[in-house]
């Protein structure tokens, strides 16, 4: 199982879905999918190496 | 009092909304996306079905287990909340699992949940499931902003 690959299925969808349910304008849509996205991915991916450390 | 500020006191800034057939939210409840088709809202419709339901599935197929709820573990009402917010999707699950005559004997605290603890993708199953019900108990509350007139 790539949990990487989970990580990015949950952030697609969650953006996906905030995108349609906040933004009815095309343009504004992939901008928040995208912002959503790109938050989910990248901050699930700082947060797995700031824990690390942690037993 | 002044003029104005007794103008303001006649005519409250809240506007009137229109009244939300509880139908309206039961149907969107029930089948994700199902409410804004009512509404005429098809590619919202489509959209959240598809999320919800690739949620819903993705969650089982990873072993999760759906919320149910146990005598000793209070924490369990809130996911089984979340989880019963995927609707058809949640109650088909309860009925695969537990039968139809278990589903209805053991309610409300001796249901069966499904998962496998042991497996890789519980966590993220179960992840997966409680996202996919939330989701869809936001399309409900979105669906109602729109049948009320406060929402496009």
């Amino acid at each position: 199982m790539d949990h990487f690959f989970l990580l990015i299925w949950h952030a697609f969808l969650v953006a996906v879905f905030f995108a349609f349910l906040w933004r009815t304008e095309r343009r504004l849509q992939i901008r928040l999918f995208l912002k959503t996205f790109l938050i989910m991915v990248v901050g699930g991916f700082l947060a797995g190496w700031l824990m690390y450390p942690f037993p | 009092m002044t003029k104005k500020s007794q103008k303001k006191l006649e005519e409250p800034s809240i506007k009137p909304v229109n009244p939300v057939p509880p139908a309206l939210l039961g149907a969107a409840w029930l089948v994700p996306g199902l409410g804004h088709l009512l509404l005429g809202k098809k590619t919202r419709a489509a959209v959240f079905f598809g999320v919800v339901a690739a949620g819903f599935v993705t969650g089982v197929v990873l072993d999760g287990e759906v919320g149910v709820p146990r005598a000793d573990n209070p924490f369990s009402w809130l996911s089984t909340i979340a989880c019963a917010g995927n609707g058809i999707l949640y109650l088909a699950r309860l009925v695969w699992l537990n039968g139809l005559g278990g589903l209805l004997s053991n309610l409300p605290l001796g249901l069966e949940g499904g998962g496998d603890p042991v497996s890789a993708g519980f966590g993220y199953g179960k992840t997966f499931l409680v996202t996919a019900g939330l989701m869809n108990l936001l399309t409900v509350l979105d669906a109602s902003d729109i049948a009320r007139g406060a929402k496009s």
